[in-house]
């Protein structure tokens, strides 16, 4: 008989375990292609060919994004002013300028350059830029090249040979003395594209590739320079919070006096957001490492201590009784009774707050001097290149992920006796490995929607007030 | 030591005289060495008040009293709420007395030691320790650790039953095999007297009666005092040499009842008429016949006529 897949608190076989397992991130990422990849989702044109500002309209650059429904208007006002081009020249009275004729030439520098034609030629000379145009334009209208392959429509490449009739009069290319006669704009052509906030996997891939790959320009960091920057706060913090924030849990679920004098201050330190000391800590520490990890064990200690003040509480009173029947006194309860009971638990309770110190890490990175990868987020996502932002993002939650995983492996190892939470099967191992990293994941995901929504320089103003984000 | 003979001192102080048990000559000397054996545990006049959560204070021991002989097994039954648990624990020092006091080889006593040592009924050894490292526990505890240690526990480890398992942990083990680790924890450590909590509480009946035998045994060739709480009629009197009857509101020693059956015990002593002479007895010092009648279940009747099971 098949064993059914739902039944209630029943383990499945270990084979659909990890088929579900797998599923669960498999589910997402399909999700995110259907999302990206079907027309049916992308709502905006990407440009790839513009025209110079018309009339009131406004300015595009090739790559910018407009919608869908206004794409159509945006080529028809074009056609309409080359209607008004085609009219003026038929009664002779057309005016234009070589200058003029120049811009329309520079419509086709987008298409060039992602074909590859202006490779070895500097971007910022002009009049090399322009004399390569005016031959492709040769070529376009003579069909040397073929202007589909191009990446020109049907229509433009009509345009580039009606054009040309007019162009090639200035052949070969030269400075002065330009064509004068106006010449007809080509039309806004673009790729459908999903919206800028959900650019598709494979775009993600290209750029996360680039972006590691590449030598940053300006002596910025590499990428991996960026994520040890980060690695060492978060780690750096949690270590510090731990070596601090151990031994007094400990004693705050050892003896009443300790958690009475200790516990209720904490308590409340905790509710105060730790982004609301950002600017004090600069102050205090400066621009450079220290805040970041100061703000991260601000995140982490109170959490840290409350924990496992509980967790040590928690610990089977019998425990201590018996030992204390067998002679036991109080310095041996703790070392021989209370540290040894509570370590597995404790373990728990420091894997969920590693994900707690990725979560401030963010907020952290960008007190005073920016720093990691958040700097790389917050740059990045200021630009709109959430293709840039994705990967990382998705890099910390990976890393998160990753190193819950391989703690929760080492504990089973380190207490093999710990049958309560380390042998498997394991219940519910799962939704609390995944809670943590996603904590990160989900902040870094809410920061970066935020920023978009209103980019400028107001950093600062929002790392010293998360409420912002939470609005 | 005249206080010693008569096992019903509260009894007679309330004017009642109980039926004297008739008792085979073998089994009355037996008593008679054990009461020329010096006194190991002395219970003075123990109480203990409790203030509840509404502030009212409740008696939950008034004025325990009896003594414990060297090598005695005794054993201590009473209806729930006597304060059986109350009592092995204030002797154990995990709690304190309200009033009384308690002699340790005459010396009074408080707080938790090594010289009473404890079996609870939860399994309470160390998960993280090996069976060997837990039946060290408490020699290392005493200041004896090393080799000589680890000797002495493989030594009780063997004595309970349970070579071969010494590098086990406890969740490997089963419940009985878990309740004999902990009676080699608690002995190892040469307590003058051994506190049981109702330690075969929580085992099936199967394995409580091997249990019962392993602990006789062990009894038999060590040399220990044993206070056994329970509240299993038979458990008390298979076991004891005598059995402390505790009353209840406020708990106190309503008999003990010196038991006329002979040693070694055996299983099939539980039919003799001796063992259910005191079992009838006891049974009526926990629930005397006077007490108010239970009170049938308000069941209706949901079957059809004529379908009876009896």
């Amino acid at each position: 008989m098949r064993e059914p897949w739902f039944k209630i608190r029943t383990p499945l076989s270990g084979r659909r375990r990890a088929l579900l397992m797998a599923a669960s991130f498999v589910l997402p990422v399909l999700l995110w292609c259907v999302v990206t990849y079907t027309p049916a989702f992308q709502t905006e044109m990407r440009l790839t060919l513009v025209t110079e500002k018309i009339g009131d309209g406004a300015v595009f650059s090739v790559g910018d994004r407009v919608a869908k429904s206004y794409f159509g208007t945006l080529q028809d006002n074009v056609r309409a002013v080359n209607a008004g081009v085609l009219e003026a020249r038929a009664a002779g009275g057309a005016k234009g300028s070589g200058r003029a004729n120049k811009k329309k030439l520079r419509q086709l520098r987008g298409l060039a350059e992602s074909g590859g034609y202006l490779a070895g030629v500097d971007p910022a000379d002009f009049k090399a830029v322009d004399a390569v145009l005016f031959d492709l334009y040769g070529r376009l209208a003579g069909g040397d090249i073929a202007p589909g392959a191009f990446g020109l429509s049907d229509e433009n490449a009509a345009l580039v040979r009606a054009n040309w009739e007019i162009l090639q009069a200035a052949a070969p290319y030269g400075e002065k003395d330009f064509v004068k006669e106006p010449l007809q704009y080509l039309i806004p052509q673009g790729v459908s594209a999903s919206p800028v906030f959900l650019p598709p996997p494979g775009e993600c891939l290209a750029a996360a590739w680039t972006d590691f790959t590449t030598e940053p320009a300006n002596g910025q960091p590499w990428m991996h320079q960026r994520l040890l920057s980060s690695l060492k706060v978060v780690f750096g913090a949690f270590l510090l919070a731990c070596l601090v924030g151990v031994p007094i849990g400990l004693l705050c679920g050892t003896s009443d006096f300790f958690a009475k004098l200790i516990e209720p201050f904490v308590d409340f330190f905790r509710y105060m957001p730790a982004p609301t000391f950002g600017l004090l800590l600069q102050a205090m520490f400066g621009v450079a490492g220290a805040p970041k990890l100061a703000l991260v064990f601000i995140g982490t200690f109170p959490h840290l201590v409350l924990m496992l003040g509980n967790t040590t509480r928690g610990l089977d009173r019998s425990l201590l009784e018996a030992a204390q029947t067998l002679g036991a006194k109080p310095a041996r309860l703790f070392r021989s009774v209370i540290v040894p009971g509570v370590l597995p638990r404790m373990y728990g309770d420091l894997r969920v707050l590693l994900g707690w110190a990725w979560t401030w890490l963010v907020i952290a990175e960008l007190i005073g001097e920016k720093t990691g990868l958040t700097a790389f987020i917050d740059t990045q996502g200021g630009k709109y290149n959430f293709d840039r932002v994705f990967p990382v993002i998705i890099l910390i939650g990976v890393i998160g992920f990753a190193t819950d995983q391989l703690l929760q492996s080492l504990g089973r190892t380190l207490f093999p006796w710990d049958v309560s939470s380390g042998a498997p099967p394991r219940r519910g191992g799962l939704g609390r490995v995944v809670a943590a990293p996603a904590c990160a994941l989900g902040g870094a995901v809410a920061w970066a929607v935020e920023r978009a929504g209103r980019p400028g320089p107001r950093e600062r103003a929002a790392a010293a007030n998360p409420g912002d984000h939470d609005a | 030591m005249p206080d010693h003979h008569p096992a019903t001192e509260s009894d007679r102080a309330a004017g009642e005289k109980p039926p004297a048990l008739p008792m085979p000559p073998e089994v009355r000397a037996r008593f008679d060495r054990i009461y020329q054996r010096p006194v190991v545990f002395d219970v003075q006049n123990l109480s203990r008040t409790f203030i509840s959560p509404q502030g009212q204070s409740i008696q939950a021991l008034g004025g325990v009293d009896f003594k414990v002989h060297r090598r005695e097994l005794i054993t201590v039954i009473g209806p729930s709420g006597c304060g059986k648990s109350t009592l092995i624990r204030i002797i154990a020092g995990l709690e304190s007395a309200s009033g009384g006091q308690m002699l340790l080889d005459g010396q009074p006593v408080t707080g938790p030691g090594a010289d009473r040592g404890m079996v609870f009924q939860g399994y309470t050894l160390f998960p993280w320790l090996s069976v060997k490292k837990n039946v060290m526990f408490g020699l290392e505890s005493t200041g004896r650790g090393g080799a000589a240690a680890e000797r002495e526990a493989l030594q009780w480890i063997d004595m309970v039953g349970l070579d071969g398992f010494a590098d086990h942990y406890p969740h490997q083990l089963s419940g009985g095999m878990k309740q004999r680790v902990a009676i080699a924890r608690a002995l190892a450590n040469k307590p003058r007297i051994l506190l049981m909590d109702e330690p075969f509480g929580a085992l099936d009946a199967q394995t409580r009666a091997e249990m019962q035998d392993y602990l006789l045994q062990i009894w038999r060739n060590v040399d220990v005092t044993i206070l056994f709480i329970t509240h299993d009629l038979d458990e008390a009197i298979y076991l004891a040499d005598r059995v402390l009857v505790l009353g209840r509101n406020p708990g106190h020693v309503k008999e003990i009842v010196e038991v006329p059956v002979p040693r070694p015990r055996t299983p099939e002593q539980m039919f003799d008429p001796r063992f259910t002479r005191v079992k009838q007895r006891v049974e009526h010092l926990i629930h005397p016949p006077g007490e108010a009648p239970k009170k049938p279940l308000p069941v209706i009747r949901m079957t059809a006529v004529g379908d009876e099971v009896f």
